[in-house]
């Protein structure tokens, strides 16, 4: 069965293996570049730091529109490329069998359905660990420029473009493929539905499952400026809220302020200084702070933020990467399930 | 003719709440060539599946050269399969083909392949998909002929193909019966062509078995009888399969016994294998109706 996998998609492997070389091509020498601009850029620094922007080395770097681009094409490939693999070696690889009939003629030679079906999965579950993983050291080596300045690998964007995650998902949607294309036996159901399961995955993960691996840390402080420098660097901010005085998060402070503070935030408006959202500036009191958060702090408000600290970023590559492993079993097993029990 | 290929005892293939075939019970013997017809939708197909394993049956069971049909290895390699179809790796030319024969059958014959093929002038190097019907016809019948199966079983193999292209197919098909050791099952809706290359005949019509016999028993006993209309036949020993009647005269299809004399007053014909085949699929039809 080795020899007959393949020879029947060798095409498919070698499409991947090139594309991820173009990929490389992309990112082995911007990956220098960008690390030797930031270099050159730190020296600047310390020789002249009145003529070069300091605090700002990540626009320094990625400010110009070539550079901007390769970031987002560096992302964005690093998000789509395990996709390509689900929906182009994944999806068909069982689909296209059923589609043609051509499983009516292999599953009638001397070989057992299963043996051809372990076959067939082992190599392109391989195929796409071994894509995966090259796609995860290179995008991660290339991250380093962003992660020094930036710190922000943890966020949502970044945490899914390095360390285990590009295998992870590499494997994950191709097995997704195999479950699909069993399932529907139509090559282009599959596809529009793995690609479905990736969008969900992308959104879900981010936004409802990862915060909730470990429990975040929570900070509190009174309402004013001080509030942004109380999440460390390199950690994963969660949610901000402001607390009234009795605990409970409010949306909107003017509605929930007491008629004294909004009184306050109206005057402050009079006078052109706009405020909305959930910070309110205005003019400073006669001891330097916002007359509005004086107020606000008088009537037991108060700012919390949760946060994933920096040093659980490993924790929470491989507690994602497992769950992803676990579901890759799951749709193996139902892929199992879906071509021997069912009938031709 | 030995024992029996195959044999199957209330067979039945339900999908939902629709059986694709029902209580089908047939013995089909080593060596025969058999004819497997029936009208669209009768379960020949669904047949076919359940003796190679790539279905399972619902009710009944089957016994296939001595096993019963699985996805297995020691059960495959004595059966050769082709489907309605004629599936074909279509990025694949036909030495692929013939590699992916011999890389997954353990006796498969390349040297007979390729001669076959080149025999028939089929180009070995072009992909399956820019050849015509006729030709990927013959290379999938001698992929499975290259197995050397004890068993062949073909779904309507000569369906899509044009007059000549189905001439030479079941030549090549009769060389190999010729050759020995090979059981064929041939479902088809051309009675003419199957006449020519078949011994024994199966009817399913409606999901059920109607008929399964040797063509020559077949033959002798059945008798196309001819008589008044106000004439009734003796029921011991004569069994209607079909009858039409016009103003005056009554045409009977019947299967006789063979110590039975017809009454007077009948003419007795013989009927050609189409004729009773197309009277016992009318039969069921008229009964589905009832």
């Amino acid at each position: 069965m080795n020899w007959f996998t393949w020879r029947q998609h060798r095409k498919q492997f070698l499409v991947f293996g090139v594309l991820l070389a173009a990929f490389a091509a992309l990112l082995i020498p911007t990956g220098i570049h960008f690390w030797h601009e930031y270099q050159h850029a730190l020296q600047n620094c310390a020789q002249n730091p009145a003529v070069y922007n300091c605090s700002d080395l990540d626009s320094t770097i990625f400010g110009n529109q070539a550079a901007g681009s390769v970031r987002t094409l560096v992302i964005m490939g690093t998000f789509g490329l395990p996709l390509l693999a689900g929906l182009f070696i994944g999806s068909p690889l069982i689909a296209k069998e059923y589609e043609e009939g051509t499983n009516k003629l292999v599953w009638t030679q001397s070989v057992s359905r299963r043996r051809w079906l372990t076959t067939k999965l082992a190599w392109a579950l391989l195929f796409a660990l071994l894509y995966g993983a090259l796609l995860a050291a290179l995008a991660t080596w290339w991250s380093r420029t962003i992660n020094t300045i930036d710190q922000n690998r943890f966020v949502q964007g970044h945490f899914e473009t390095q360390g285990l995650m590009p295998a992870a998902y590499s494997v994950f949607f191709t097995s997704v493929g195999f479950l699909t294309g069993a399932w529907f036996r139509k090559t282009v159901l599959a596809f529009a539905i793995t690609f479905g399961v990736f969008v969900l995955c992308m959104a879900s993960f981010a936004n409802w499952i990862r915060p909730h691996y470990m429990t975040p840390v929570t900070v509190s402080s009174p309402m004013g400026p001080s509030f942004e420098t109380q999440v460390p660097n390199e950690a994963w901010t969660i949610s901000r809220d402001i607390l009234d005085k009795n605990g409970k998060p409010i949306g909107d402070i003017f509605p929930s302020a007491p008629p004294e503070c909004q009184q306050i935030i109206q005057q402050s408006e009079v006078r052109g200084n706009g405020h909305g959202g959930i910070r309110v500036k205005a003019v400073p009191s006669p001891n330097g702070g916002d007359p509005i958060d004086d107020c606000l702090n008088k009537a037991g408000f108060h700012q919390i933020a949760k946060y994933q600290p920096a040093y659980r970023y490993w924790d929470f590559q491989r507690i994602e990467a497992g769950i992803y492993m676990g579901l890759t079993a799951i749709a193996i097993c139902a892929t199992y399930w879906l071509v021997l029990k069912r009938d031709a | 003719m030995g024992e029996a290929a195959i044999q199957t005892k209330g067979l039945g293939k339900r999908y939902g709440s629709f059986w694709a075939l029902e209580n089908c019970s047939i013995s089909v013997p080593e060596g025969s060539v058999s004819a497997l017809v029936g009208p669209n939708g009768a379960g020949k197909s669904t047949l076919l599946k359940l003796l190679v394993g790539l279905s399972s049956a619902s009710t009944g069971e089957g016994e296939v050269l001595g096993k019963t049909p699985a996805q297995h290895e020691n059960f495959l390699s004595d059966i050769g399969y082709l489907a309605q179809e004629i599936p074909l790796y279509k990025s694949l030319d036909a030495a692929d083909h013939i590699k992916m024969g011999a890389h997954l059958n353990k006796r498969f014959d390349k040297a007979f392949i390729r001669k076959r093929l080149s025999d028939i002038d089929i180009p070995l190097d072009r992909s399956v998909s820019k050849l015509s019907g006729g030709q990927r016809a013959q290379v999938a019948l001698a992929l499975a002929l290259a197995k050397k199966p004890k068993l062949l079983l073909l779904d309507e193999p000569v369906a899509a193909l044009d007059p000549l292209a189905r001439h030479d197919f079941l030549s090549s098909l009769a060389q190999a019966v010729a050759d020995g050791g090979l059981t064929v099952v041939m479902s088809s809706h051309l009675l003419a062509d199957l006449e020519r290359v078949s011994d024994h005949v199966i009817v399913l019509a409606a999901g059920k078995t109607q008929l399964c016999d040797d063509i020559d028993t077949v033959l002798k006993e059945h008798k196309l009888v001819v008589g008044p209309k106000q004439n009734k036949l003796p029921e011991d020993g004569f069994s209607i399969i079909h009858e039409t009647h016009t103003a005056k005269q009554s045409t009977l299809l019947v299967r006789v016994d063979d110590k039975k004399k017809l009454p007077a007053g009948w003419q007795q014909h013989e009927p050609n294998i189409e004729e009773i085949i197309l009277a016992y699929m009318g039969q069921a039809k008229e009964g589905g109706a009832r």
